[in-house]
């Protein structure tokens, strides 16, 4: 078992209910794809997979591992097998990449190995070498903040690989990419999963691309789980229906730098009306 | 493996030596701070310092004393507005004309630069001890030392703020035809506004500090007071002087504060930008500048007449020529060197205790005892030091760690806190240890603004650490101190003109090792 939520429901301080009655499961090496409109509750949901929030209600079990306190050494060492991909790739800027990559196994390695890295880099090889598999060999060296936003989120997927965790949770991990790269960055990740036997769980905005890469997908909306189904039995009108608040067309893959090309040209002619 | 090229880190070796080049400088110049904190623990000195420490208690409250007290106080607090006012009315020109900004082309201009420079590089005391000397005793040399310094750093940052805002909407208002001053005001001050008036406010409460320490060579206020009470060992004064000043700078703080939480607030929906609020405090301010000048019975146009400008030219001439003897330029280098000992080791003693200060998550007890070192000026630590270990330099790198303490470890605990945080929360959700995440997420973020500040504060240090000498610490203040009070003008020049060459080269060594920084 990887995970198992029963009944879990999230309320934030606000008031705001994120998350209501999901329950949910999955065994070790299981690839599960997230999709559903913004706003749905996917990101909540990940949050609490990587217990980064606790349930209001229901239980949450997590690599074997119910209650947990991430105060504990038991909860650091089950935290450091949960790796997750950022939407926005947490990295500071003026950190090189070969430090933020290093920076996945800090829950693994002896407090002196890591202090020491910062002084030198003590696994220069991993780095690269899992920087090569993103295509990033080459900035080994560099500074984020000379990195363009999708290389930044190479970076942090770069990191996750080097992580190794039993659990990879990743939030639009591919969002800043293009969509070859978009699509080799998903394989990637499958593929690195399935070599280890990792459980994979991904929100992705562009439903052709969870549907032809993941052999399991949940539907979120509004909180809930709309519905849990392989791949193959997701049809369009399952689809329609959970992205009813969004219009007619799905989003897909293909769409979206046709969709940004025409915002930004509306921006720009909309200023120049302004002036 | 470090053998094999692929797996070398290639900046390794610039790091290597870059730290090795930095052990060789900093070793001779904490030689030559007299560094030696075996003093401290001194059995002897720890027993002169604990009966003065011993004599603070009870502080005293003898009904005379108090008024003297009061009076002391609101002429430190006028001194410092009166002051502030001149400046400002000095800095807003001097920073339109200092500033790149708004300007289409880049230009150095040298002349309002150099201007800048030359009110900045000599510390308000130099200023006041001066200004003494023309004016008589009194508040007005305190006013005008403060306008002139303040005035000067003012139109410097002012200038600065103005360049490091986003300069395209200033463009696009200038090809549009916009002049350079509207450009700015509709283009760059929204952007900068909030930044400016931070760093008034902020500078406000330095000009109360400040006004403070000016009574040591005689411009009124609380320092008078307390120069007295030092010199006579009345711990007890003392201590009701400490609380006053005390007292004083928490409100200032409290008070700046508020004044910046309120300028976070969004606008009102109506047409005027200014509401109750900003009438009440604009009428309070002009109020107050009004009422300090005529509390403190400064008549600005005696100030101006020609007899007193025959005075002061009288005066600024027996500075020329400066003595240049071998003899003399020997003993100034000595001084130099020790001055800037002295700032190094301060500010980096500082720099360390700061950031241990700044670290705990649990912050109020620290911020108290950061803002206690703070509150207390250099000058006097250095009294209080002198008496630990001794005059001489370590004394002065000592109060100036003190003090600096204060100052760093409150500006360190602040940019901590406004360090990005998904960087380190990421890292904890990987497991990672709370200190790990901050040493690989958070102070990566930080660490610019932490160094800038440092650097920052080694140039004010600097200017300070020259004058520390006026109480026995060592350093150019020492060798002035004692030429101004034989009226050896012309070896008083020199001493000057070596304040300013030093505070000038520390300046340009801060910038060059921002830029390298970055």
């Amino acid at each position: 078992m990887s995970f198992a939520l029963d009944g879990v429901g999230l309320t934030h301080a606000n008031g705001f209910t994120a998350l209501s009655g999901i329950t949910l499961k999955a065994a070790q090496g299981e690839r599960i794809a997230l999709i559903g409109p913004s706003g749905a509750g996917k990101t909540s949901l990940l949050s609490v997979l990587g217990t980064a929030l606790a349930p209001s209600i229901g239980t949450a079990e997590i690599l074997d591992f119910g209650l947990f306190s991430p105060s504990t050494a038991a909860g650091k060492a089950l935290r450091s097998r949960i790796g997750t991909v950022h939407q926005a790739p947490p990295l500071p800027g003026r950190q090189r990449v070969v430090t933020a990559v290093l920076a996945g196994k800090l829950g693994q390695w002896p407090a002196w190995k890591s202090l020491a890295s910062l002084a030198y880099p003590l696994d220069v090889p991993g780095a690269r070498a899992v920087l090569a598999r993103v295509d990033l060999a080459d900035k080994l060296f560099a500074r984020c903040d000379q990195l363009s936003g999708g290389q930044l989120q190479r970076v942090g997927i770069a990191r996750v690989l080097y992580q190794q965790p039993d659990l990879i949770l990743a939030d639009e991990p591919v969002s800043a990419l293009d969509p070859t790269l978009a699509l080799a960055t998903i394989r990637l990740l499958i593929a690195d999963a399935e070599a280890r036997g990792a459980t994979l769980v991904a929100s992705l905005h562009a439903v052709d691309l969870a549907l032809g890469n993941f052999s399991r997908i949940v539907g979120v909306k509004a909180g809930r789980i709309a519905f849990d189904l392989p791949a193959a039995e997701v049809g369009t009108p399952l689809l329609h229906d959970l992205y009813a608040s969004e219009g007619e067309e799905l989003p897909v893959q293909a769409h979206e730098p046709h969709f940004l090309l025409q915002s930004a040209a509306n921006d720009a002619a909309t200023r120049a009306a302004c002036c | 493996m470090l053998l094999n090229p692929a797996a070398r880190d290639p900046a390794a070796r610039s790091r290597l030596i870059g730290a090795l080049a930095t052990l060789a400088v900093l070793w001779p110049l904490f030689q030559a701070a007299e560094v030696k904190p075996g003093v401290l623990f001194d059995p002897g000195n720890l027993k002169v310092i604990g009966n003065f420490l011993a004599g603070f208690l009870p502080p005293e409250t003898g009904a005379e004393f108090l008024g003297y007290l009061g009076k002391a106080t609101l002429e430190t607090l006028a001194i410092a507005t009166a002051g502030m006012a001149l400046a400002f009315v000095l800095a807003v020109p001097l920073a339109y004309l200092a500033s790149g900004a708004g300007r289409e082309k880049t230009t150095l201009n040298p002349l309002t630069r150099s201007l800048l420079t030359l009110l900045r590089g000599i510390p308000e005391l130099v200023w006041a001890l001066v200004f003494v000397r023309v004016f008589g005793l009194g508040p007005a040399a305190g006013v005008l030392a403060l306008g002139l310094t303040y005035g000067g750093m003012l139109a410097k940052v002012y200038a600065e703020i103005l360049e490091s805002v986003d300069a395209a909407p200033a463009r696009a208002l200038r090809h549009n035809g916009a002049g350079r001053p509207l450009a700015i005001l509709y283009g760059l001050l929204p952007q900068a506004s909030k930044e400016l008036a931070s760093y008034t406010v902020y500078r406000w409460e330095c000009a109360i500090r400040a006004s403070v320490v000016m009574g040591f060579v005689g411009a009124g206020g609380l320092g008078q007071l307390m120069d007295q009470a030092m010199k006579m060992l009345n711990g007890g004064e003392a201590a009701s002087i400490l609380l006053a000043f005390m007292v004083l700078v928490f409100s200032a703080d409290g008070l700046s504060g508020w004044l910046r939480r309120a300028l976070d607030t969004p606008p009102a929906n109506r047409a005027s930008p200014f509401g109750w609020r900003s009438s009440v405090l604009g009428l309070a301010l002009a109020g107050s500048v009004v009422a300090s000048f005529i509390f403190l019975e400064i008549d600005l146009k005696s100030l101006l007449t020609a007899e007193a400008a025959r005075s002061i030219g009288e005066f600024i001439a027996g500075f020329f020529p400066p003595d240049l003897s071998a003899d003399w330029l020997a003993k100034i280098g000595k001084g130099i060197w020790e001055t800037l000992a002295i700032s190094v080791v301060g500010t980096l003693l500082a720099a360390v205790a700061g950031l241990l200060l700044a670290l705990p998550a649990w912050r109020a007890p620290f911020s108290f005892l950061l803002n206690t070192l703070r509150s207390v000026p250099e000058l006097v630590w250095a009294t209080i030091t002198a008496l630990a270990v001794g005059l001489g330099p370590f004394a002065g790198a000592l109060a100036l760690a003190l003090h600096t303490t204060g100052v760093l470890g409150r500006l360190y605990a602040e940019a901590l806190d406004n360090a990005p945080r998904p960087p380190s929360n990421a890292l904890r959700l990987a497991g990672a240890p709370g200190g790990l995440a901050f040493l690989y997420g958070t102070l990566p973020g930080a660490a610019p603004q932490l160094i800038a500040y440092t650097l920052y504060r080694w140039e004010m240090n600097i200017r300070m650490a020259a004058i520390l000498g006026f109480v026995g610490a060592g350093g150019l203040g020492q060798l002035l101190y004692f030429e101004l009070s034989l009226f050896h003008h012309a070896q008083a020049s020199t001493v000057i003109i070596a304040m300013l060459a030093l505070s000038i080269s520390v300046d340009q060594a801060s910038a060059w090792l921002r830029r390298c920084m970055q």
